[in-house]
């Protein structure tokens, strides 16, 4: 073998190691983060499978965003479980009947679910669903675990808004949690 | 001082240590901010019940592997510019420790143990109605070799199809292995695929439940096979004392397995589901006496777990269930029945084996978390 040819496999093989470490970070980076994320989706999808959906489908896209460096992906990647999943129960409104349709194929109930709590998810869903999309999203940030900081990075706002946001969308939930309560 | 805006006395319910001490002094002695912030803080926790979820603890090793798998596919098909196609390192599914085939291995020959103790606890017969865990290493599994006189690989290796006297004639396997203190010969029949539930149950004689839902992400049944009964027959020999001359045939199977799928098109194996008739054991003469004290005083069995067969009380009713090291056991009822629960310490494989009342014992293992699993197993039970 020539000269070129050892080159070109001694090029082959650093590509390799590089590629095989950069799949070794983002193993940990996953590892790291997946259950916050799919903790995340549950609060705003209801549903734990849907949950592990969303979050699947929340890394894939930050492989693809964030070739090799995952610094900046652990905040990315929250946000997009909030929006993902928001995406996902604003889709069931427009789908409607479909919905329903649907609800007869989703796979076993986890034991710990009872039907009370998977009614109440269902009403906070449908709410999240009509709230504005900042305010549902400051809800599901801040109940999920997220700091001011995290949140007012996430939605591009001051973090003194953060509060003021939040207050709004407390007391939008809990008025329209009412009137589900009494429709 | 001005009132407090809605927003600071929001943050003061989360980060107080992030709002200025003289908001909290306004608050205290203020009583409409304070009524205020009492409403803002019953909103809060309101908002934070109705967010609230179970304590989800999702599988991050499966979730991991099916990740992964798309990774390696490809996927997803949109938007992946400019990025490597994912050359990660493969790293092999965690089962409790041994495989599949080697867990049947292993619970064959405890079958085999056990039924040849409980033969004589009830000198012709062993029926077992209920199911027990009994831990079994690495070392254990040596020790089990060696007092029986079989290698290590041969142990590991299965069942029924190989051994010095192995022999397949026709669609009958038969064959025998010297043991330590005698000898072991089986008859059985090939494994015989069904194309249906019902005709595995016509092969097998008693009815194959299937589940009707099955977990995400678990595809559709790759094979349905039909294994035949299976006799096996321990004969003494001089070196066993008092048992020299006295024989114990157990009578096993038939078991139907059904594997399944990943959904996605790969044959990943994800989930079996396997019925069997529970082994009976029927000895020509030798005593319950004879044969524990028999199994018990072998040179080189691990002290720990002849105080398990010990624990087990009436072997003559029960089964044991391996449990790999690694693995943890915990009893569960299905369908009403007594049952083990095993779990790998990761959650990323679990297997539930009952017996029910019909003399069935059944067994659930799956690359699921143990929730998938038991409620594969519920549908059956």
């Amino acid at each position: 073998m020539g000269v070129i040819g050892l080159q070109a496999r001694h090029d082959e093989r650093s590509e390799r190691r590089e590629e095989s470490s950069e799949a070794a970070a983002f193993e940990r980076f996953f590892r790291a983060h997946y259950r916050a994320v799919v903790r995340l989706a549950q609060s705003v999808v209801g549903d734990s499978q849907r949950a592990q959906d969303v979050a699947q489908e929340v890394f894939l896209a930050a492989y693809r965003r964030f070739p090799g460096d995952y610094q900046q992906a652990a905040g990315w990647v929250r946000v997009a479980a909030v929006h993902t999943a928001l995406n996902a129960v604003r889709g069931e409104r427009r789908r409607g009947k479909r919905e329903l349709a649907m609800q007869g194929a989703t796979p076993l109930p986890s034991p710990e679910e009872t039907v009370i709590d998977q009614e109440r998810r269902a009403d906070v869903r449908r709410i999240l669903g009509r709230l504005p999309r900042r305010s549902a999203a400051v809800l599901v940030m801040r109940h999920g675990g997220m700091s001011y900081l995290e949140i007012a990075d996430a939605l591009g706002v001051k973090v003194g808004n953060v509060g003021t946001l939040l207050r709004r969308a407390e007391s939008a939930l809990r008025k329209e949690m009412d009137r589900e309560t009494h429709s | 001082m001005r009132h407090i805006p809605d927003g600071v006395l929001r943050r003061l319910e989360d980060e107080p240590l992030a709002v200025p001490d003289r908001v909290s002094d306004h608050v205290a002695s203020c009583e409409r901010c304070s009524a205020r912030r009492a409403e803002i803080a019953e909103d809060s926790e309101r908002a934070g019940q109705l967010l609230s979820t179970p304590q989800l603890v999702p599988d991050t090793e499966i979730a991991w592997r099916r990740l992964r798998r798309e990774l390696e596919a490809g996927e997803p098909a949109r938007g992946n510019r400019g990025r490597p196609r994912w050359r990660g390192h493969s790293r092999a599914v965690r089962l409790p420790s041994v495989s599949l085939r080697a867990g049947l291995a292993i619970g064959a020959t405890a079958v085999v143990i056990a039924g040849t103790a409980a033969a004589a606890t009830l000198t012709t017969i062993f029926a077992p109605t209920h199911v027990a865990a009994v831990s079994l290493n690495q070392s254990d599994l040596r020790a089990i070799a060696a007092f029986a006189g079989l290698g290590d690989g041969q142990l590991a290796a299965g069942h029924g199809q190989g051994g010095p006297g192995s022999r397949q004639t026709g669609p009958t396997t038969n064959g025998f292995q010297t043991l330590r203190f005698g000898t072991v010969t089986w008859s059985s029949s090939a494994p015989r695929p069904a194309s249906s539930a019902a005709q595995a149950s016509a092969e097998a004689g008693f009815r194959v439940l299937l589940p009707a839902r099955r977990p995400r992400g678990v595809g559709g049944v790759q094979q349905l096979m039909v294994e035949p009964r299976l006799k096996a027959t321990v004969s003494f020999n001089s070196t066993a004392g008092s048992l020299a001359g006295k024989s114990v045939t157990i009578d096993a199977g038939p078991v139907v397995a059904a594997e399944y799928g990943a959904t996605g098109g790969t044959d990943l194996p994800t989930l079996a589901v396997a019925t069997m008739r529970r082994p009976i054991a029927h000895s020509t003469g030798a005593t319950a006496q004879q044969i524990e004290a028999f199994l018990l005083s072998r040179p080189g069995l691990p002290p720990q777990l002849a105080e398990q067969i010990r624990l087990l009380g009436d072997l003559s009713t029960t089964l044991p269930v391996p449990v790999p090291a690694g693995a943890r056991a915990s009893s569960v009822k299905v369908g009403g029945w007594p049952g083990v629960l095993l779990t790998d310490s990761s959650n990323a494989a679990a297997a539930v084996v009952w017996e029910d009342g019909g003399g069935l014992v059944h067994a659930v293992v799956g690359i699921l978390d143990s929730h998938d699993v038991l409620n594969v197993a519920q549908q059956l039970g």
